[in-house]
């Protein structure tokens, strides 16, 4: 049989441009009730003109930290791109239930179409104080605090923080979850617990290439590249990952307290361990990753119009046969970040501090493959209409990782995105 | 100006002397609220009711209840009409009305009695963002500030008066106050009063 490869880019194109066609149906009136009705389909396209300098982005290559890179040389580089398109739709299974499937075409991915999640919410009617609520499925674990709406996108900035940008490129499980939640006078108190499996391999990029910041998003099937590895790597793990896969039949859990002392106060607690067996891995190459993490974080109303975001997240990951005590890899993690976000009227202003660093201890890694850095971005988002949506950002990353020598740029790297988005919703 | 609730009218028993009464609210920043319902008690006691006032509406538009606040007296009736294109599920666990609406698109003729005073906070189940209270009156001097945070009363009986003050997100105990004031026989009294709200509470989660 012959194989007809499509060149990357092309396939994107076709795949956007079928997606474009699937969103249409939202956009035409109808007073269809229940699984076809208007409200259950809805779609996003991005356009997005890019323009960066310093080291090759990491989709490209690279360490580079952003979705896009500079030149070869470094100087600045122009590029315009349909960033992503997204169809999700939510059918109501029943008035306590109801579904949701989201795809997406996302420049950059190596599948012109993913599945992004595809997960069952059952939401009984409160009949107290009390509300339950529980999901099934391939879906991101409740940590971000900036992104919402229809499939998982930051509304007031383009790049989402770097603890969120890794949630959202390696952090996907298929997970079964509960929440229960209840007021007391004016605080809430609420509870999520969790189930499960198929995110055997998280953990990967944070050791390979660390931290990123990006808007990419993990597929159910797509692969995530990795930089170039060491020699012994070379030969032991498959050079791209795949974040959707299940190793060792072993389910991992994650949970999370919310607590709202008053209206607009939210302070978070999470934990999640995916308790990946870090000996077994694919004919292909991808490895279990025993990973596991404590984040934290605060969302803050200064007024209607003023808030406040942080979070803070730690953890492990290991992979490989151990040896003396240490596992092949063995990497700690850390990052933090402090938003503010100002609305005023139809334009939303944000800016945001993000600070991030690795330790490797791993056996067959060096100290080399540790890292630490900063960034700061800003962002203006103004309302066009109710369909359309204007964003400029400015984003600077600084970080220093010495295995960048493989690839013949400086350890130390400092980094210049500028970006803007039109998006419009259908 | 123009009461944005029923206000009850003089009935054979109400005395012939009668007062106007304006109530203003703003916030410590000056900002007007409104949305707040007052309602009078002359001499400590419900006011009669007027001629039946209605036909009382909540409808989902735009995925929202309009309006946000509706007064209506003790055993009125609310049609919650979805002039939305797609589904609304209308529920409430107040201790004044628990009731479940089931709407499909576009339906038009779903009604609930409330018989019990209180305040009834209505949500959707499916949009987590729609929220609406309805006050169940028992008195027949109950009215809501407009947008420019006014309320006029026309025609209040001259006296000591208690005046209970609500609003969702009043900061105080039960979202309410209590006031008292004492009306002339004629004429018109002006009580501009300065209310402490809290922030309204974010929808919870989305799925």
């Amino acid at each position: 049989m012959e194989i007809v490869r499509v060149p990357k880019r092309r396939a994107f194109g076709l795949a956007s441009a079928g997606l474009l066609g699937l969103c249409l149906p939202a956009a035409v009136p109808a007073a269809t009730p229940g699984w076809l009705a208007p409200d259950t389909v809805s779609g996003t396209i991005d356009l997005r003109l890019a323009g960066a300098d310093g080291e090759p982005s990491w989709t490209d290559g690279g360490f580079g930290k952003a979705r896009f890179g500079g030149a070869r040389d470094g100087d600045l580089r122009l590029k315009p791109a349909l960033a992503e398109t997204e169809l999700v739709w939510r059918p109501p299974l029943g008035w306590d239930l109801t579904g949701t499937l989201a795809v997406a075409a996302q420049h950059e991915q190596d599948l012109p179409v993913d599945l992004i999640e595809a997960f069952v919410a059952w939401k009984p009617v409160p009949r107290g104080p009390i509300r339950v609520s529980a999901r099934a499925g391939l879906m991101w674990p409740p940590v971000s605090l900036e992104q919402e709406g229809p499939a998982w996108a930051v509304t007031d900035m383009i790049t989402p923080s770097a603890i969120n940008s890794w949630i959202g490129e390696e952090v996907k499980p298929v997970a079964l979850e509960g929440s229960v939640s209840r007021p007391f006078g004016g605080q809430r108190v609420s509870a999520t617990l969790a189930l499960f499996g198929v995110n055997d391999t998280a953990g990967t990029l944070l050791a390979f290439r660390g931290w990123a910041m990006h808007d990419l998003k993990a597929g159910a099937f797509g692969r995530q590249p990795l930089p170039p590895l060491n020699e012994f790597m070379l030969l032991a793990q498959a050079p791209a990952t795949r974040p959707a896969i299940e190793l060792d039949d072993r389910p991992g859990f994650y949970g999370k307290l919310a607590w709202s002392p008053a209206a607009p106060l939210l302070i978070e607690a999470f934990y999640y361990a995916n308790r990946g067996d870090p000996e077994m891995a694919t004919p292909t190459l991808q490895w279990g990753w025993n990973t596991r993490f404590l984040h934290l974080g605060v969302r803050a109303d200064l007024d209607a119009h003023t808030r406040l975001l942080a979070q803070a997240l730690t953890g492990t990951t290991e992979m490989g046969i151990e040896e003396n005590g240490h596992y092949w890899v063995q990497t700690s993690y850390r990052a933090a970040y402090l938003r503010a976000t100002r609305e005023m009227g139809d334009l939303a202003l944000s800016g945001r501090l993000d600070l991030f660093g690795t330790s490797e201890r791993g056996s067959q890694m060096s100290r080399e493959e540790s890292e630490s850095g900063w960034a700061l971005t800003g962002a203006g988002r103004l309302r066009l209409s109710d369909e359309a949506a204007l964003l400029v950002e400015g984003l600077h990353i600084d970080s220093r990782r010495e295995a960048r020598a493989r690839t013949g740029v400086a350890p130390n790297q400092a980094q210049n995105v500028v970006q803007l988005a039109v998006r419009l919703t259908l | 100006m123009r009461a944005l609730a029923f206000l009850a009218l003089a009935v054979s028993a109400w005395p012939a002397a009668a007062a106007e009464l304006v109530v203003e609210l703003r916030t410590p920043s000056g900002q007007p609220v409104p949305d707040a319902v007052v309602s009078l008690y002359p001499g400590g006691r419900p006011a009669p009711f007027g001629p039946a006032r209605g036909p009382y509406q909540i409808a989902q538009r735009n995925t929202q209840f309009q309006p946000f606040v509706l007064i209506v007296p003790v055993g009125g009736q609310i049609a919650f009409p979805n002039y939305d294109s797609f589904r609304h599920h209308v529920y409430s666990f107040s201790p004044a009305k628990r009731f479940e609406l089931k709407l499909y698109a576009r339906e038009q003729d779903r009604t609930v009695r409330f018989d019990q005073a209180g305040v009834v906070a209505l949500g959707c189940n499916i949009h987590d963002q729609m929220t609406a209270f309805v006050m169940v009156s028992d008195t027949g001097l109950a009215a809501k500030s407009d947008a420019a945070g006014r309320i006029v009363f026309a025609d209040v009986p001259p006296g000591p008066v208690t005046a209970r003050l609500w609003h969702p997100w009043l900061r105080e105990p039960g979202n309410r106050a209590e006031l008292r004031w004492t009306l002339p026989a004629r004429g018109s009294q002006r009580h501009a009063m300065t209310v402490q709200l809290r922030p309204p509470p974010r929808p919870g989660a989305a799925y």
